[in-house]
């Protein structure tokens, strides 16, 4: 049983990396770093490591969260430099 | 398909040492062995608290835990820096009505969560980070839902500073009492502290101590940390928007 639910977790936790690194719009890939923070705290409380599971859902779903979001209000959005990297990558 | 080409290698990679982490966790052994052992058996006999990484954090390793508890303060030091003279625009005046009520609701609960995680470090997971975490981000709510301005009026930015220096100070007066005693800094039964019975409040002797000051330390630093980086955002002769 437990296998299978880690299982189900790991594959999430790729799913939601692989969407957060890949994701075009920054505010989707913060939230959902969010979500991959979440599941790793699972996954720890899961391996008996409830202390680094406190830590790891505090720091990342609160915290990381809204430092990114307000580093990404601040600063400026480039337009052209984002069609250029679109071209880019296709 | 050329991304995708480029990508394949790394993806390779990372599945071979995902198959290899898997297989270190569901096919190794259980044994501990070294220091983890010594851990494990000695813990509760030599410094009274039942949470081991608790024990482990501010009495074992406590110079280590004051080494990070100096990086944040230093990292909260350069922001607050960097932060300190430039404007951006602005960015919101805090959110609706319900919004409000509704944290004001379950700001006490937070708090008393908070308080909780503190208390009960060397009893239960948790300790001085993480509640001094939950603090912080009760502050960045109150940043985020009522704006920052009433955030600066009800805890002002002078009072975090001398929070995060007077934990700082605890800290190091707690480790400059173990070397008076002659047992060594930061030394925690050996210094005379009274270990207590095990798993009751009053144990572990100059652990809650520390996990105070921790948690006085990281939750002024990291709300500090936030509010630099968002104080700039409003512009005072501007005033609020009307209410929707």
């Amino acid at each position: 049983m437990t296998v299978y639910l880690v299982g189900f977790i790991c594959a999430f936790l790729v799913f939601t990396a692989i969407v957060a690194a890949e994701a075009e719009d920054i505010l989707s890939s913060v939230i959902t770093l969010s979500v991959f923070g979440v599941l790793l705290a699972i996954l720890f409380a899961l391996f008996r490591a409830p202390d680094v599971a406190l830590t790891q859902a505090i720091i990342n779903s609160g915290l990381v969260t809204s430092l990114f979001l307000v580093a990404y209000s601040q600063t400026e959005k480039r337009r052209e430099f984002d069609s250029d990297r679109k071209d880019d990558l296709k | 398909m050329r991304f995708l080409r480029s990508r394949l290698p790394a993806a390779a990679l990372c599945l071979c040492l995902g198959w290899w982490l898997w297989r270190g966790l569901f096919f190794s052994c259980c044994e501990l062995d070294g220091p983890a052992a010594h851990y494990v058996a000695n813990t509760a006999s030599e410094t009274g608290a039942s949470n081991i990484v608790s024990a482990i954090l501010f009495d074992y390793r406590g110079f280590d835990t004051l080494g990070e508890a100096t990086v944040i303060y230093t990292t909260v030091c350069g922001v607050a820096l960097m932060f300190s003279r430039s404007r951006f625009r602005r960015s919101g005046w805090g959110l609706s009505f319900i919004v409000r009520r509704g944290l004001g609701l379950v700001v006490p609960f937070l708090m008393l969560y908070a308080f909780s995680i503190v208390i009960m470090g060397h009893l239960t997971p948790g300790g001085g980070f993480q509640g001094g975490a939950v603090f912080a981000t009760v502050t960045i709510l109150f940043c985020i839902v009522y704006g920052s301005s009433f955030e600066a009026s009800r805890i002002s930015p002078k009072t975090k500073e001398t929070l995060e220096s007077s934990g700082a100070l605890v800290f190091t007066l707690v480790g400059l009492f173990g070397l008076a005693q002659g047992s060594g800094f930061l030394s925690n039964i050996g210094a005379g502290f009274p270990a207590g019975s095990l798993g009751s409040l009053m144990s572990a002797g100059s652990i809650p101590l520390l996990n105070f000051a921790i948690a006085m330390k990281v939750g002024a630093g990291l709300s500090t940390l936030f509010y630099s980086m968002v104080k700039i955002l409003e512009d005072p002769v501007e005033g609020p928007p009307p209410e929707v």
